[in-house]
């Protein structure tokens, strides 16, 4: 689905498909019953297509419906994203890529930095709190004083980060990592009804906005 | 009116060393896992208290909140007689001084001196201060051979004295240790021991996070079991070691010394209580020396 949206994203101009795409993006989150996260990470982001419609409109000399179509186009990728995001797990995404025959360690350094980017958060989310408790202030002084003061913060995070590869490889190596070549799975992934169903919906998807990128118009 | 006089002018009650209060405190973490439930409890001024819980049971999540750091999601916690709700952790951390349980999560100076002087100077201390203060806590924690060393290159054991040593230089008026003596050797635990009765002898607040049965019992503190985000009991250590109820419920195990006794009483021998039994071990040791 990401990455039907993306190509579509890429390709359509049509204020119509886009707003298709996105309906049909939103009504996969209810499928997939994650309306609520997915509700979360759209009002994250959805400023962020708000800002570049004002931008565009008010700051470039674009056209209102230009302006619209761009901050739409935005949206549809964040949305699509979001929604892989959410409904993917790291596993899965690592199985899909074995399918793909790419090479397992590639495969485990991408799940391993997926799967590491919300450790990541919270650890910063911690460092944070350390530096308060020794009487760190962030959100005082000038822009000088903020750039400095993002150093108590910087250095933990990147120490512990290295701290924990290391650890990692380690611990990767002493549980046998990399012992076989081609490593078996616990759970296999499975193509049921919902998978045929997007896999042929982001297919027409493509098609139709190769076919319009192409002709310009549906007929 | 300043915090001192607002305490001067406050009436005679039993309230009034008390330095921290938590009234009902429910907390649920950002994620939804609710941490703690409905915690009541009070510290005074010059207490020592032991707070001993399985993991996960709440003990940080607690401790967290008297420097501000998490705000209740339901109840209030006054400290110093005020809510903590519109105060910055950056504040309170003047007189409320927490050391992580995890060193790491901190350390970023080039040199362990630089290091303690940060804090020292996020509280505008002046120049003359923060060298007073800085040598004064380099030779407590025995780190003066280090104080040019890089602090991430310590071991975890030296790392974790600097971080005590980097909040007690600022001199807080409450002492918060989250798991102290993880990683010190022997001598290292009694020197935190004799600094705990210093500290204690300067009326301050202080609060052990600990697993550390053997460290926290020649101490007697007060001690608070936490499970599952409540407490459990909450007495004196002797009140709390007894009740073996909570006490297996929280995954602690008694201090040795305790256990021993408690089952030469239960053989109908000695006195259960220790301290009576040591009494009457040395009663009958001199009275064979007599012999
Ligand atoms: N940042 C966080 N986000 C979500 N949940 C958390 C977070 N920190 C702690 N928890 C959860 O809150 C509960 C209490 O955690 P807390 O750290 O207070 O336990 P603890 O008593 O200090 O345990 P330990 O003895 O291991 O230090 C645990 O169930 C833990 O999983
Ligand atoms: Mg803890």
């Amino acid at each position: 689905m990401l990455a039907s949206a993306i190509f579509v994203v890429s390709l359509v101009s049509h204020i119509e498909v886009l707003i298709v795409l996105i309906t049909f993006t939103i009504a996969l989150t209810f499928a997939a019953k994650i309306v609520k996260r997915f509700g979360k990470s759209m009002t994250f982001f959805a400023p962020l297509a708000l800002i570049a419609f004002l931008l565009n409109y008010y700051v470039f000399p674009v056209g209102l419906l230009t302006a619209t179509n761009l901050a739409l186009r935005l949206f549809a990728v964040i949305a699509s994203s979001s929604l892989f995001f959410l409904t993917t797990t790291p596993d899965e995404l690592e199985q899909v890529m074995r399918w793909f025959h790419l090479p397992p360690d590639l495969v485990m350094i991408f799940v391993i930095a997926v799967r590491f980017v919300p450790v990541l958060f919270l650890d910063a989310l911690q460092i944070m709190d350390a530096q308060k408790s020794r009487g760190l202030e962030f959100e005082k002084g000038n822009l000088m004083k903020r750039l400095r003061n993002t150093i108590p913060l910087l250095v933990p995070l990147i120490a512990v980060a290295v701290n924990r590869s290391l650890e990692l490889a380690e611990a990767m190596d002493s549980r046998a990592y990399g012992a076989t070549k081609r490593p078996t799975s616990l759970y296999v992934l499975k193509y049921n009804f919902s998978d045929y169903f997007t896999t042929i919906a982001g297919i027409v998807m493509s098609s139709f906005g190769i076919y319009f990128a192409l002709f310009g118009r549906l007929w | 009116m300043n915090l001192e006089q607002i305490a001067e002018s406050a009436p005679l009650s039993e309230n009034v060393d008390s330095v921290v209060r938590f009234t009902n405190v429910d907390y649920s973490h950002p994620n939804g896992v609710p941490a703690l439930r409905g915690i009541s409890v009070e510290f005074k001024k010059g207490e020592l208290v032991g707070i001993l819980g399985a993991n996960g049971a709440g003990k940080s999540t607690l401790v967290r909140h008297i420097n501000g750091i998490l705000k209740p999601t339901h109840g209030s916690v006054e400290v110093f007689g005020e809510s903590t709700k519109n105060t910055s952790a950056a504040k309170l951390s003047r007189r409320v001084g927490i050391v992580f349980q995890n060193p790491n999560n901190q350390l970023f100076a080039q040199s362990v001196k630089s290091e303690i002087e940060f804090g020292l100077r996020n509280f505008g201390f002046d120049d003359e201060l923060v060298r007073q203060r800085t040598d004064w806590a380099l030779n407590t924690f025995s780190l003066i051979e280090y104080s040019n060393r890089a602090p991430m290159e310590l071991s975890g054991g030296e790392k974790k004295r600097l971080c005590n040593a980097l909040v007690l230089a600022w001199d807080p008026d409450i002492v918060i240790l989250d798991e102290p003596t993880v990683g010190q050797d022997s001598e290292q635990k009694e020197r935190l021991a004799q600094l705990v009765k210093l500290l204690l002898s300067e009326q301050k607040t202080i609060i052990l996070v600990s697993h550390d049965m053997e460290f926290l019992w020649p101490l007697q503190p007060r001690m608070i079991l936490m499970s599952g985000g409540k407490i459990l009991a909450d007495g004196t250590a002797q009140q709390v070691v007894r009740d073996r109820v909570s006490f297996s419920h929280a995954n602690i195990l008694a201090p040795q010394l305790v256990e021993l006794f408690t089952e030469l009483g239960d053989l109908g021998r000695f006195p259960a209580d220790e301290f009576e039994a040591r009494d009457k071990i040395r009663l009958q040791m001199t009275a064979a020396k007599e012999k």
